[in-house]
């Protein structure tokens, strides 16, 4: 059963009045205490003195009556003694102890206890009673007449009602006590609530209004703690409100353009769905991307880029309404939200708008630059009824313009979302390839051109998926270097590829070297080092393995692509640049980075040996890879005249359905079982007419 | 005619010769009476006790009364016997003993009685049943040796068995009920009184009266006496003895009655103290008693 603990909360005032009435009650409490006590104890020295003086009387006049023995003027003694307040007994005894006179307060609580208790009057034995009793103070006073003791006088002094007065004054002075506490209390509670309790509970309500974002001052009153107080509160809040305001502009502004940033612009369409609801109007967004804005980047340098997206948002805005919003969402994306569009006809002449005043020319930084963009549009509510879905469908819209060409405005379309998902779907696909073992290495062996003899194989990798079948790398790769997976997957291949030539190699059957691609993603994760410890696990040789890289590395931070081949070229890997001929600036990477062989795209060869600019162009080719001393390689060799236009133009080493297909390891086992029978020179195992099973690499 | 013409031609005379015979009685009745109260209480109480019967006497009498008393017992025995007094209210000894130059004509009765007899008294326990048991012990008298009832009356009961002064140790309170009340505190063995003592009030509120008893008395005796100047005449003796015997008749003698302390005063006669007379001779003989 649990048990609920009620929690007293005090305030502060009520804390600090406790704390007051404490401290004023054990103080006056104790000064009435000692008041009393000092005061009992000067009235019982009275009331002893009182006695005594008593007594002394007595002692004086009593002689004479007991020698003359006049009991009656000694009981008139004593009757006059006793009925002086206080006086509990007055006895006058003889000599030998008997009693002359004596009188006993009979009303005395003491002595009436007494007498019932015992049940006798006999007086000696009630003074010996009496005796005993703490609250009476017994005095005794010799009669003495010419040194001649005639008897003792005995009164005894109740201090009862000294001490009925000390409870009286004790009660009295209590609640006398109490009422100037809590007067005290009261006054000094008042005053602690308008000096204390009151600025504070301003200061309470003003951070709380802080809290929530209204941004109020706190009156100074006074120039104590409490209005320093205020006055740093009211500079913290300043001080917040400024902090608040920078970080709503950061929050919700780009830094760069000044432009709302994603947030905002989700906000700014979260209220345009609002308002488009109630008014049953459309609005459309448009979601702008720079096309090549890394190239700019990378050639022209970072803050050109910068100028160019300042300048690209300035123009946007510069041709739009107020009531649009124009955001940047982050690198070259924009957005534009247009509120009141009628038809798409409207958002079309937009976006045409859009697209021209983008790619006009510009000079920036003293150069030139012509921008491109890509514009993705969705309209309100026919594309999307939520900031997400419309976001998410714009650039969808988008990604699909920048695939068709540079410069175009799509519309969004729902088969655009088919696609998504279908990617989407290959992606979570791929994600379980590697663990359901669906991936795999195929071989497609290399020859030296000339002796036609197998030197060694690229590694491709094939995707056998369950419900698709064999999926090509061109289809996955570009996906899985997108999401990421391609390094866990570039991993996987590199290994397996180092296994299974170690496994060759110790079987006597190795291949000269294993040729394999690297992504660019890949590259960027500490690649060397991960090659290095594959090639000690499987004692790998350096000439055994030939990496081949495309020029879309080479266009990443180039401090660390070099020093990444470096290390490469340390380990002493051969390294291999792919697809040459394909890119932007071949020349100027070869002059950058040192590679060992080059390879000639499948694109340059297919002409070969009819047209004359491939001609012209592999010819160009192999006499620059000769002057700067690389191997050249040609893949995608398909007819003999390839061959011999390849073979005869120095070309060292060729690949190509004419020479060998891919094979799967089994088969390139087998393969190089077969060669090891024959004795190399070998003859070619060309499958000609075999259809094309993946891309050659 | 001519025994009427001599009778009218000899009153001027007539009244001249009685106006010189009474001239001295009118003389003296303007002289005031000298009343002397015996020093029993102090001076001050016996002034307010007795001078409304001073005052009353004056009235009645047509002749101012003065109220006199003394110090002490010896001094007003002096003025007794100088006879300074022509009323005087005194004990019964010292009545006997100026009864040559006064005589009785009034008694007080006190607590309504007029008469009371001397006793011995002894405490219950002390185990005394008979008078000759006090030989060699100490009885205590209220008074001195001429107080009537507290000494005399009991010196003549300890005579009667045979106890002379010697045979016993005397001690004198200060008055009749301390006696009692000393005997009470067993201060002596034994206390002489009048046997109204034991009902006094003073007395039942000090001490136990149960615890007392009269071991025993005398015949009753005539309390105090009022005497007057044997010289005094007839005629003025017999106003001031009407005037205190009819005190209880009226509303102001009664209030002199409550303020002298005493329920009245009473004819008397001086065979009335006889009895006293003769237990006076018979403990002192004829001489003075020892003071």
């Amino acid at each position: 059963m649990r048990t609920e603990r009620r929690v007293i909360r005090l305030g502060l005032g009520a804390k600090f009045t406790l704390t007051v009435l404490t401290i004023l009650a054990c103080t006056m409490a104790a000064n009435t205490l000692y008041s009393v006590y000092a005061s009992t104890r000067f009235h019982e020295k009275q009331l002893v003195e009182r006695g005594r003086a008593l007594g002394r009387l007595i002692s004086l006049v009593s002689p004479e009556a007991i020698l003359g023995f006049d009991f009656l003027l000694l009981n008139d003694y004593t009757r006059q003694v006793s009925a002086q307040p206080d006086v509990v007994y007055g006895v006058i005894l003889s000599p030998k102890g008997s009693p002359l006179s004596a009188y006993i307060d009979d009303s005395d609580p003491f002595v009436r206890a007494r007498i019932n208790a015992t049940g006798s009057t006999d007086i000696t034995r009630l003074l010996q009673e009496l005796d005993h009793q703490p609250e009476l103070i017994r005095l005794e006073f010799p009669i003495v007449h010419n040194d001649v003791e005639l008897g003792r006088f005995l009164v005894g002094m109740s201090k009862q009602s000294l001490h009925a007065e000390s409870r009286r004054r004790l009660a009295f002075q209590l609640i006398a006590l109490t009422a100037l506490v809590m007067f005290l209390c009261a006054a000094i509670y008042l005053a602690f609530r308008a000096n204390v309790l009151f600025p504070i509970q301003a200061l309470i309500s003003a951070s709380r209004n802080v809290g929530r974002g209204q941004y109020t001052r706190v009156d100074v009153k006074s120039e104590d703690e409490l209005g320093q107080l205020a006055q740093a509160f009211n500079a913290m809040a300043e001080e917040v409100r400024r902090e608040q305001a920078k970080l709503h502009r950061q929050a919700n502004f780009d830094t760069l353009t000044g432009l709302p940033n994603r947030l905002m612009a989700l906000d700014r369409i979260n209220q345009a769905i609002n308002r488009a609801r109630r008014t049953s109007q459309r609005f459309a967004l448009f979601f702008i991307d720079l096309d090549n804005f890394k190239s700019v980047n990378d050639s022209l340098g970072h803050a050109v880029g910068d100028e160019l997206l300042v300048a690209t948002g300035m123009r946007v805005q510069a041709i739009l309404r107020d009531a649009d919003t124009v955001a940047r969402l982050g690198g070259d994306e924009f957005l534009v939200l247009v509120p009141d569009v009628v038809n798409e006809l409207q958002a079309e002449e937009i976006a045409e708008r859009l697209v021209r005043t983008i790619s006009q020319p510009q000079t920036l930084s003293g150069r030139k630059v012509v921008a491109r963009c890509s514009i993705g549009i969705v309209v309100f509510p026919d594309n999307g009824e939520t900031a997400a879905a419309l976001m998410a469908n714009a650039d969808n819209a988008m990604y699909q313009a920048k695939a068709s060409g540079h410069g175009s405005a799509i519309f969004f379309t729902e088969d655009m979302n088919t696609r998504l998902h279908q990617r989407m779907q290959m992606e979570q696909d791929l994600n379980q390839a590697l663990e359901l073992g669906q991936l795999a290495l195929h071989f497609q062996p290399i020859y030296n051109a000339a002796a036609r003899c197998h030197r060694g194989a690229e590694v491709l990798l094939r995707w056998q998926h369950p419900e698709r079948g064999s999926v090509g790398p061109a289809e996955f790769i570009p996906l899985a270097e997108a999401t990421g997976q391609i390094v866990a997957i570039g991993d996987w291949v590199l290994e397996q590829a180092c296994r299974k030539w170690s496994q060759w190699h110790r079987a006597g059957l190795g291949p000269d070297f294993l040729a394999i691609n690297i992504s660019r993603v890949q590259f960027r994760k500490r690649f060397a080092r991960r090659l290095g410890e594959l090639m000690t696990t499987y004692e790998i040789p350096p000439h055994a393995l030939e990496l081949e890289i495309t020029e879309s590395v080479l266009l990443d931070d180039h401090h660390h692509v070099a020093e990444e081949l470096n290390s490469l070229r340390a380990i002493g890997v051969t390294l291999s640049l792919d697809d040459f001929g394909t890119g932007y600036s071949s020349l100027s990477y070869l002059k950058r980075f040192r590679f060992d062989v080059l390879k000639i795209d499948r694109s340059f060869v297919s002409g070969l040996p009819d047209k004359p600019e491939d001609v012209l162009l592999v010819k160009a080719i192999l006499a620059m890879a000769k002057g700067l001393d690389l191997k050249v390689v040609a893949e995608g060799v398909e007819s003999d005249d390839q061959l011999q236009f390849l073979s005869a133009q120095g070309c060292d080493y060729v690949q190509g359905y004419l020479l060998a297909s891919p094979m799967d390891e089994t088969a390139y086992g087998r393969y190089l079982e077969s060669l090891m029978v024959r004795a190399e020179p070998v003859a070619l195992v060309a499958t000609r007419n075999r259809r094309r099973a993946g891309t050659s690499g | 005619m001519d025994r009427r013409r001599v009778l009218t031609r000899a009153l001027p005379f007539v009244c001249l010769a009685g106006s010189a015979l009474v001239a001295p009685a009118l003389q003296a009745a303007e002289e005031p009476l000298v009343m002397g109260i015996f020093p029993r209480n102090k001076p001050a109480e016996t002034t307010t006790m007795y001078t409304p019967l001073a005052n009353l006497l004056s009235e009645r009498l047509g002749r101012k009364v003065i109220l006199a008393t003394a110090r002490d017992f010896e001094s007003f025995s002096r003025s007794v016997q100088e006879g300074r007094y022509d009323i005087v209210f005194y004990n019964q000894f010292q009545y006997i003993q100026s009864s040559r130059s006064y005589v009785v004509i009034a008694h007080n009765e006190e607590f309504g009685r007029s008469a009371v007899a001397g006793a011995l008294y002894v405490r219950k326990d002390s185990g005394i049943t008979q008078v000759s048991q006090l030989r060699g012990r100490t009885i205590i008298f209220g008074g001195g040796r001429d107080a009537m009832l507290s000494y005399i009356a009991p010196r003549f009961l300890l005579m009667q068995a045979g106890l002379n002064e010697e045979d016993f140790k005397s001690e004198f309170a200060v008055n009749p009920p301390n006696a009692v009340v000393a005997l009470s505190l067993k201060q002596a063995d034994a206390a002489g009184g009048g046997e109204i003592l034991i009902d006094l009030a003073a007395v039942k509120k000090t001490i136990n009266t149960d615890d007392i008893r009269i071991l025993a008395s005398t015949e009753s005796l005539l309390f105090l006496p009022w005497a007057v100047k044997r010289t005094m005449p007839a005629r003025l003796r017999g106003a001031i003895q009407s005037v205190m015997v009819d005190l209880d008749g009226s509303e102001a003698g009664r209030a002199v009655l409550k303020s002298a302390l005493t329920t009245g005063i009473r004819k008397a006669q001086e065979k009335d103290y006889d009895p006293h007379r003769r237990m006076i001779n018979a403990v002192f003989g004829k001489g003075a008693p020892p003071r």
